[in-house]
């Protein structure tokens, strides 16, 4: 018998048929994880489940009653509790006030919040994730945050709990730390379903999974009998021949020096780069990585050091200076830093153009704006019916080209990438490496960030690694394990 | 772990602020009361209390509404609209104070609910619809008597007059009272109670607050019928203050309010405030004014001194929270 049934289910938005008749099980003491590109229709199916959509058609069953109307609320109330993948938490309330949001112990609405603050301290303390409750989330690292998003799904006493992309957020520590949540979670019969692009981590904990393609059901299998290349295959359609299309192209000149850079937590950071050569920024969540590039691309105020490009010292104190001198930077969080997501693909990259796309009085010569356009769609095989759509109606691989696209139709010289491939498909992310190879073969110096170790140590030529704010490894990819890669990240110990 | 709990402290729903503004509030009645002592006799000491408790109570209303995120500019006119309504219900009606009283202010709740109803269901920006139902409001004010300001109020109406602008209790002005008492109402409903706290909740993280179960809709259209509310209670203060219903009262309260807010550390972005702040935010707007005026600076003056305050106190806001000023910083996203 399953805890939850759903067959026949169909789902539609303007435009878009997200869900084609799936069906989908769930057992209770399972972790069931949900695989498939993006816009295969997951997040959608389980906002199905917990009661943010309204499913167009299909039976929904819960304990083998059929479900029909269902609010988050009342979703919440039948104990299925779910995670969502970005964090979505009033920063302005402590963490015992967003755990209780919506449902408040009260007497005729008065707030008792000692009694939520004491219920809010055990909770965690059951979980072993050692804050304060009273403590404001704002104060707290994402990672951190994330941690509270779990105490308040299970606050609620949930026996079934859904997890979108829980770890995309968290270190290698945390994710162990989230794991052995999980297990516990799973010894006392709660049933958990688990999305997550990053395929590496499913054999810690997954029991069974279910495979989505554009909007369809393909596959349930168990996990033990099935292989990674296998559910890859079923994802995408077809077989990726390698995940790591890493080339090895002879290094050129001394393109970029960095030395003893200095800016906010970054201490004397000193490297250099060269043309043709791939740089992967590996470290923890807060090592200060993220922050480096951006004082290097100019968003972040320098306040010692130098950097040197082509042999001379050039001063940065803005993006724009930056830009003059070749060097572009793809920024960590693309919605928000990376484009203007009301805008259409054509003014995204004319915005970042718009000293080659103006006349010298200042106005835009629209040719000229989709000629570039058409380049960067035609370069980076962005997929799109054309130059003028929205870019936040494009899918996570496809915005993740235009932030790109709109820098390589200049002719950099060095290209930063900061979390390139976050929350993007697999089949994306193969087509992003591919570009990064592009820009190697064409002698430019690339500079990446990410959290993935595989992805770092399959793409870089050389890995620097970060730890509070220090270059605390500078580590030759082929030669390198992820154990060394992993004790550098980790040198000093933080408080 | 001192320090932590201050900070924690500090990190309060904008804590810092609070304090700092409270401390320049009271340098700057030591420096009027320095540079003329009678700023402190008890003459003025009231006067300077009375003149502050109507920002206060449109603060009130238009501090809930910012926490929520949004802005509500309809209170002044609101402010007319109730002092128009209730004096021609009491003179060309010739109905009793008190139940005009109560029936002016149900009519400025509906207008509250129509701007509620307007942001939380149409999702109109609030800028936008309360920018309308501004305009609506003062065209009430300009109907409700046929475009002219009404008579004198009847002589039965002494009573109303005391209760709201003249009488006193235990050696304070009744509307003294009326803002104290309003003050601890709201501020303990902010503090205390579900719908404080899915106040802040909304203005905090909308789209979190929605699917927490929180009743998005309700609580987004609340704080404007408080709003509303209030701005009404104030209009009935001008009525009684000035013993007719003039169509222009009122004007630019809005304004004031949300200077009131500002200045006490309420976020514009929504998710942090204090009522507390508000009060003291709307006393250093009575003490600029009150003081400057003992001063012996002319009214344009104080004008300018007040908008300064305004844009510094915001200022200090930001930098508090970055730990420094930077002009290229990115803005908190909204």
């Amino acid at each position: 018998m399953y805890l939850i049934e759903l067959s026949g289910i169909s789902k539609s938005f303007p435009g878009v048929k997200a869900l084609d008749d799936v069906q989908f099980n769930l057992k209770a003491g399972e972790v069931h994880a949900l695989l498939g590109e993006n816009g295969a229709g997951k997040s959608t199916l389980m906002k199905i489940i917990s009661g943010i959509y309204h499913r167009d058609s299909g039976s929904y069953r819960l304990d083998g009653n059929e479900l029909e109307e269902l609010t988050p609320k009342t979703a919440q109330e039948l104990g299925i509790a779910i995670i969502h993948q970005e964090l979505n938490m009033c920063t302005d309330l402590t963490v015992a006030e967003n755990m209780f949001l919506g449902r408040e112990s009260h007497l005729h609405g008065l707030i008792k919040q000692k009694e939520m603050n004491r219920q809010a301290k055990a909770v965690l303390d059951e979980l072993k994730i050692d804050i304060d409750p009273t403590t404001v989330v704002k104060t707290l690292p994402v990672s951190k945050q994330q941690m509270v998003e779990i105490a308040k799904a299970l606050s609620t006493k949930a026996r079934i709990l859904i997890m979108d992309e829980p770890t995309s957020a968290l270190t290698e520590r945390e994710i162990v730390e989230l794991f052995r949540i999980i297990r516990d979670l799973k010894q006392q019969g709660c049933a958990i379903v688990y999305i997550s692009h990053r395929l590496d981590e499913l054999k810690e904990i997954t029991d069974r999974v279910s495979i989505f393609r554009d909007g369809r059901y393909v596959a349930t299998r168990n996990f033990s009998e099935t292989t990674l290349d296998e559910i890859i295959a079923m994802m995408i359609g077809r077989e990726i021949k390698e995940k790591f299309p890493h080339m090895s192209v002879a290094k050129g000149a001394k393109l970029m020096g960095v030395s003893n850079l200095c800016s906010g937590i970054v201490k004397n950071v000193s490297f250099e780069l060269f043309a043709g050569e791939i740089i992967g920024l590996s470290g923890l969540m807060g090592a200060g990585r993220t922050e480096l590039v951006r004082a290097i691309f100019g968003a972040e105020p320098i306040e010692d050091g130098q950097i040197s490009l082509d042999g001379e010292v050039i001063s940065i104190r803005h993006p724009l200076d930056a830009i003059r001198h070749g060097i572009v930077l793809g920024p960590e969080d693309r919605k928000k830093q990376g484009l203007c997501t009301e805008l259409s693909i054509r003014e995204n990259v004319g915005l970042a153009n718009l000293d080659r796309v103006c006349n010298r009085w200042g106005v835009v010569r629209s040719g000229v704006e989709k000629e570039l356009t058409g380049r960067a769609i035609k370069d980076l095989r962005i997929k799109t019916p054309s130059g003028e759509q929205t870019a936040k109606n494009l899918s996570g691989g496809n915005q993740q080209k235009v932030v790109l696209g709109k820098w390589l139709v200049r002719d950099a010289k060095i290209v930063i990438f900061d979390e390139p491939t976050r929350g993007i498909d697999v089949a994306s992310k193969v087509e992003i490496y591919n570009i990064m190879n592009e820009l190697k073969t064409k002698g430019i110096g690339v500079l990446f960030v990410s959290s993935e170790m595989p992805e770092v140590m399959g793409m870089s030529d050389r890995i620097l690694v970060m730890c509070n704010g220090r270059i605390t490894g500078n580590l030759i990819s082929k030669e390198t394990t992820q154990d060394e890669i992993l004790r550098c990240a980790t040198q000093f110990t933080v408080q | 772990m001192k320090r932590k709990h201050l900070k924690e402290f500090l990190a309060i729903r904008g804590m810092g602020q609070v304090i700092s503004v409270t401390v320049a509030m009271l340098v700057m009645v030591l420096v009027f009361g320095v540079i003329n002592p009678s700023f402190f006799s008890g003459e003025n000491t009231t006067n300077l209390l009375r003149q502050v408790v109507p920002i206060l109570i449109v603060g009130i209303g238009q501090s809930f509404v910012m926490i929520t995120g949004g802005i509500d500019l309809s209170i002044g006119s609101v402010a007319g609209m109730s002092s128009m309504i209730s004096a021609t219900l009491m003179t060309a009606g010739r109905m009793d104070p008190w139940m005009a009283s109560l029936i002016t202010l149900v009519a400025c709740c509906a207008v509250g609910l129509l701007n509620g109803l307007l942001v939380s269901i149409t999702k109109l920006p609030a800028f936008i619809a309360t920018l309308g139902t501004m305009i609506i409001a003062r065209g009430i004010a300009q109907l409700a008597n046929g475009n002219m300001n009404t008579d004198g109020i009847p002589a039965e109406a002494e009573a109303f007059k005391n209760l709201f602008y003249y009488g006193d209790t235990f050696g304070l002005y009744n509307p003294i009272w009326i803002g104290i008492f309003l003050f601890l109402v709201f501020a303990f409903v902010l503090g205390k109670t579900c719908t404080g706290r899915h106040t802040y909740a909304i203005g905090s993280n909308y789209e979190a607050a929605k699917l927490s179960g929180v009743n998005v809709v309700l609580a987004e259209t609340k704080v404007y019928v408080f709003s509303a509310f209030l701005a009404g209670v104030v209009g009935l203060m001008l009525t009684a203050q000035s013993g007719m219903g003039t169509m222009n009262a009122g004007m630019s309260y809005e304004l004031n309010a949300v200077a009131a807010s500002v200045i006490g550390g309420v976020s514009t972005m929504g998710g942090q405030g204090l009522l507390f702040g508000t009060v003291i935010g709307s006393f250093i707007w009575g003490v600029l004014n009150n003081g400057l005026q003992f001063a012996g600076a002319p009214l344009a003056l104080r004008n300018l001194v007040i908008g300064v305050v305004v844009i510094i106190s915001v200022l200090i806001d930001r930098i508090a929270r970055s730990g420094k000023l930077s002009l290229f910083k990115k803005r908190p996203p909204r």
